[in-house]
């Protein structure tokens, strides 16, 4: 007797699924029965027409462990007719750079950082802070046990054939890791004095809302360490024989291009300090380039201009937000600049940033601008990974504890 | 299947060709000695065979070099992993206490004041405490108050108070290290994980014998007179601190080694079901780890530091009294877990006791209350075998919940307790010390990691395997399962009787008893195969020899 038909007769799963195989290569038949209809003069219909509209189900209130948040649409209280084009620490500019210059109204001093931070680098470190260093990145690239999906690996040969998904320590995580152990490196060895004065948070968002040339435009971003200070930070700087890159002309594109348009926002700019606290002067901010979470609209791959834009976008984030808080939301020329430090990593490669907020009037390229300071493209290690079953960390550069220490002790 | 019997075929077809090569072992010279040579008479019963065969196994494990090659030693015997309980640091059910008590061997007492092993320390703590207290004041109000973190309203109470707490450990964590890092050399070496993945395996015997293990003897007439024999349960803890500070030497102990014999400290047996308490079965492979792959230096734990978030999703009818002992509860199996998930990497595991103790400090805390533990772990064998003759315990000193501050008024904080504070900067003042008698007696002398391993293939074989084991994916073939269907009419009902019996439970076999190296190895395409004949047809395993 054939298998299949006591599976037929019995398991009732085993046959559901034959018959949704046999229905679903069913052929529609000719029955002519249309054609008689039409002869006895029976206005014959398109079943389609009647399956055409989708059923629009009633909302139901179903009380569960939290209200169930309103649709996003435009009868939502907090829609607004005005677009606000938006950017997170999500996604990126166009443009890179360029464009954050243009949004920004800003000018940059290419590999130059304030005279302070470039002595305070050269100051040798003792070996036992190196050694933790070299602990500290052996500990985030491989020591740690989150094992966790890693990207899809793609051959761009074979766009089809799946490889085997590796698990593994996460962007994020590895990125947490390395600069909280920096941090804590650095603080552990500077003075007590200086740490006292210093304040460490994580993870906490920013918000600055601005117009430029009549456009409504938002930044909103994650500092994932924000040092804060008693006292706000300050650079001497001497910017007589710098050689500033100017703002660009984007044309033909325009500088509000690939940021999304949104109309939930909140209007006002949001600093996460309140104002009566000592320790509320933004001093650095790390962010962190994770390549998986960061992405272009149009799904194209983040060139590295774009990931040096984020930071002057970020850091800009910062320093307004702050700037307004202090003197209020609608201030355009600064009475005093506000300095704010960034360091952006992806964990490898460092960018060193300051950025000299002087105006919050970023409409048209005359007048006061804002100036960013920065060092790009240091590589802290080669690299640091399970190399045959063995625990390896390649080429590590010493040069860039030196930096990240003088931008927490400047 | 298909694949257990191409193995089995595999074996004996090499197993013929050895044989037929096998040769008469030569005659020693000093064959003859002076006075008779016995060898040690041995019980033939049953059990004791059984027992020796056991006991072969645990002294195989010892004997294995590298701390990973135990951990897969430990999942040898079962394919598709153990059928673990689960104990969690952020769970627990009505009651848990004598539970977590007998399956960790802990001794509980509950202290106001620290153990005196702190006393030393008094002085230096009052002076930090004193320089450090008007910034744990200001870090409470700025986390508290002035702080606006974008909130997210589909979190639950108690994920909420968990992020508080996480924040506020971080701030304090850091104020103390920063100070005492001067003060103390032990500081600076020492490395701070944030969110660590801890994981700990064990067997625990001593419960009754489940019904379904009873009705599986029952099917077969030799098991008639061993239907109730004990049975080792496999229990597996996971947790997640929000912060631990680990040093490359360990901690002293609290009590000397010689009190963990001690009967003052005997723990109650609790032989009912783990299930009945309210905790769950996972099938998994049994992972050690205490948040960090084996080869880091830094390798024993300090001080941890957990939420208590979980305490609000408890019911209200649990009470008062069991809430504090769920707290306990968590002290005691996080300080369990983690330092077994270390002794682990000292090279023993749960069949080969420690030979030393090794103690933690964890400080369970919502950011408001805290509550102080210190722990010391004595032993970690207490499978079927060792239950009953080991006379060691492990001993948890534990304080209440305390106030870290009374309220916060007008951004200030009121009633900093300061004498909590000074037990927290006495925990990190606690100095790890280097201890006189050897440290890793189970491991290689030379070789103790599989890092360290010379044989290119092997090494990163194993370092495959073992990162494949722990992470516990899911297989890509489904699990061997009894569909409901066939325990209808196959099992309860026999209408199909005149059916081919193809199934396992037709033909008697349990899929599920598997050795985790019964499976082909990965196929050699004939075009890798190295030049000019091999006829290796499959890559070469290192699995362990257990």
């Amino acid at each position: 007797m054939k298998l299949s038909r006591v599976l037929y007769a019995q398991h009732i799963g085993f046959m559901f699924k034959k018959h949704w195989l046999i229905q679903g290569k069913r052929v529609p038949i000719d029955t002519g029965l249309e054609q008689y209809l039409k002869d006895k003069g029976i206005q014959v219909e398109d079943a389609l027409d009647f399956i055409k509209e989708p059923e629009v189900h009633e909302r139901v209130d179903i009380i569960g462990p939290y209200e169930r948040a309103l649709p996003l649409d435009e009868n939502h209280p907090n829609y607004k007719e005005r677009p606000c084009y938006t950017l997170t620490n999500m996604n990126v500019l166009l443009e890179g750079i360029s464009q954050a210059q243009v949004l920004t109204k800003t000018v940059i001093a290419e590999d130059k950082l304030p005279l302070r931070i470039e002595e305070l680098a050269q100051l040798p470190a003792p070996k036992a802070v190196h050694e933790g260093v070299k602990k500290a990145i052996l500990s985030a690239n491989v020591f740690d046990c989150e094992q966790k999906k890693l990207p899809k690996i793609k051959d761009p040969e074979r766009p089809a054939y799946n490889f085997t998904r590796i698990l593994g320590i996460t962007d994020r995580r590895r990125n947490q890791i390395l600069t909280n152990k920096l941090m804590q490196l650095i603080e552990k060895s500077s003075d007590v004095d200086v740490t006292q004065s210093k304040y460490v948070l994580n993870d906490i968002e920013c918000r600055t809302v601005f117009d430029k040339e009549n456009e409504l435009i938002q930044f909103k971003d994650v500092s994932n360490i924000l040092v804060t200070s008693n006292k706000p930070l300050k650079h001497e700087i001497d910017d007589r024989d710098i050689p500033f890159i100017e703002i660009p002309d984007l044309y033909p594109i325009k500088h509000t291009v690939t940021l999304p348009k949104q109309h939930f926002y909140d209007e006002v700019s949001k600093y996460p300090i309140s104002s009566n606290m000592l320790s509320k002067h933004p001093h650095t901010t790390w962010l962190h380039y994770n390549a998986t979470e960061v992405k272009n609209l149009y799904e194209e791959p983040v060139t590295p201009i774009q990931v040096l834009g984020r930071s002057l976008t970020h850091t800009f984030t910062i320093a307004s937000s702050f700037a307004k808080q202090l003197y209020g939301e609608d201030i355009k020329d600064l009475p005093e600049p506000v300095y704010v430090n960034c360091i952006q990593t992806d964990g490898q490669r460092y960018h060193f940033g300051v950025l000299e907020l002087n105006t919050l009037n970023v409409s048209g390229t005359d007048g006061t601008k804002n100036v960013w300071f920065c060092k790009n493209d240091v590589k802290l290690y080669d690299s640091s990974r399970y190399l045959g079953g063995m625990p390896a960390l390649e080429n590590y550069n010493p040069a860039v504890y030196g930096y990240i220490n003088a931008f927490y002790n400047c | 299947m298909l694949s257990i019997r191409g193995q089995r075929v595999f074996t004996k077809a090499k197993q013929l060709t050895l044989r037929r090569y096998a040769q008469v072992a030569l005659t020693g010279e000093n064959e003859y000695t002076e006075t008779p040579n016995y060898p040690q008479i041995q019980d033939m019963a049953l059990q004791a065979r059984k027992l020796r065969k056991r006991q072969a196994v645990y002294e195989k494990i010892k004997k294995i070099d590298t701390i990973e090659e135990k951990q897969i030693a430990l999942n040898m015997p079962r394919y598709y992993g153990w059928p673990c309980i689960m104990l969690s640091d952020d769970r627990f059910p009505y009651s848990a206490m004598p539970l977590v008590q007998f399956y960790t061997r802990t001794h509980f007492k509950s202290i106001e004041t620290l153990p005196t092993a702190y006393s030393e320390t008094s002085e230096l703590a009052d002076s930090i405490v004193n320089e450090i207290k008007s910034q744990v004041e200001d870090c409470i109000v700025m986390e508290n108050i002035s702080i606006r973190r974008s909130d997210d309203d589909q979190l639950e109470e108690s994920q909420k108070e968990d992020n508080v707490a996480k924040n506020i450990v971080r701030q304090i964590n850091r104020i103390i290290t920063n100070n005492a890092a001067d003060k103390v050399p032990h500081i600076l070496p020492s490395q701070v994980d944030y969110d660590p993945r801890h994981e700990a395996f064990w067997f625990m015997g001593g419960s009754n014998v489940p019904d379904n293990v009873v009705n599986w003897r029952k099917q077969y007439a030799p098991l008639k007179d061993r239907l109730y024999e004990p049975i080792d349960r496999p229990v597996q803890y996971k947790g997640t601190p929000f912060l631990t500070v680990r040093n490359h030497l360990p901690l002293k102990p609290f009590v000397p080694y010689s009190e963990a014999t001690n009967p003052e400290f005997k723990v109650e047996k609790f032989s009912y079901f783990p299930e009945s308490v309210g905790y769950t079965v996972e099938f998994r492979h049994g992972t050690n780890i205490p948040g960090f792959w084996p080869g880091d230096l830094d390798e024993f734990g300090l001080l941890s530091f957990h939420g208590r978030g979980h305490i609000l999703n408890r019911k209200e009818s649990y009470g008062l009294q069991d809430n504090l002992e769920a707290l306990h509860c968590q002290a005691m199996v996080a300080s369990f877990g983690w330092l077994l998930a270390q002794a682990n990497y000292q090279g023993f595991t749960s069949y080969n006791d420690i030979t030393y103790p090794l103690s933690t400090q964890t400080v369970i805390t919502n950011g408001h209350f805290i509550s102080l533990y210190a722990y010391q772990l004595n032993t970690i064998t207490m499978n079927i075998d060792m239950i009953d003759k080991n006379m060691k315990h492990n001993i948890c000193f534990g304080t209440a919940p305390m106030k870290l501050f009374e309220t916060i008024e007008n951004s200030q904080v009121k009633g900093l307790n300061q004498d909590v504070l000074k037990m927290l900067v006495q925990f990190y003042l606690n100095t790890p010390e280097a201890r006189e008698h050897e440290m890793k007696p189970y491991l290689g002398k030379d070789i103790q990691v599989i890092a360290d391993i010379e044989d290119d293939n092997r090494r990163c074989w194993l370092e495959d395997r073992y990162k494949h084991l722990v992470s516990n994916r899911p297989k890509h073939n489904l699990l061997p399962e009894v569909y409901l269907w066939e325990k209808i009419y196959k099992i309860k009902h026999k209408t199909r009787f005149f059916e081919a019996k193809r199934r396992p439970f037709e033909l008697g076999v349990n899929p599920y008893k598997r050795r985790l190296d019964e499976h082909l190895p990965p196929y050699i395409p004939k075009a890798l195969r190295p030049y000019p004949k091999a006829r290796k047809k499959f890559e070469t395993t290192y699995y362990p020899e257990v």
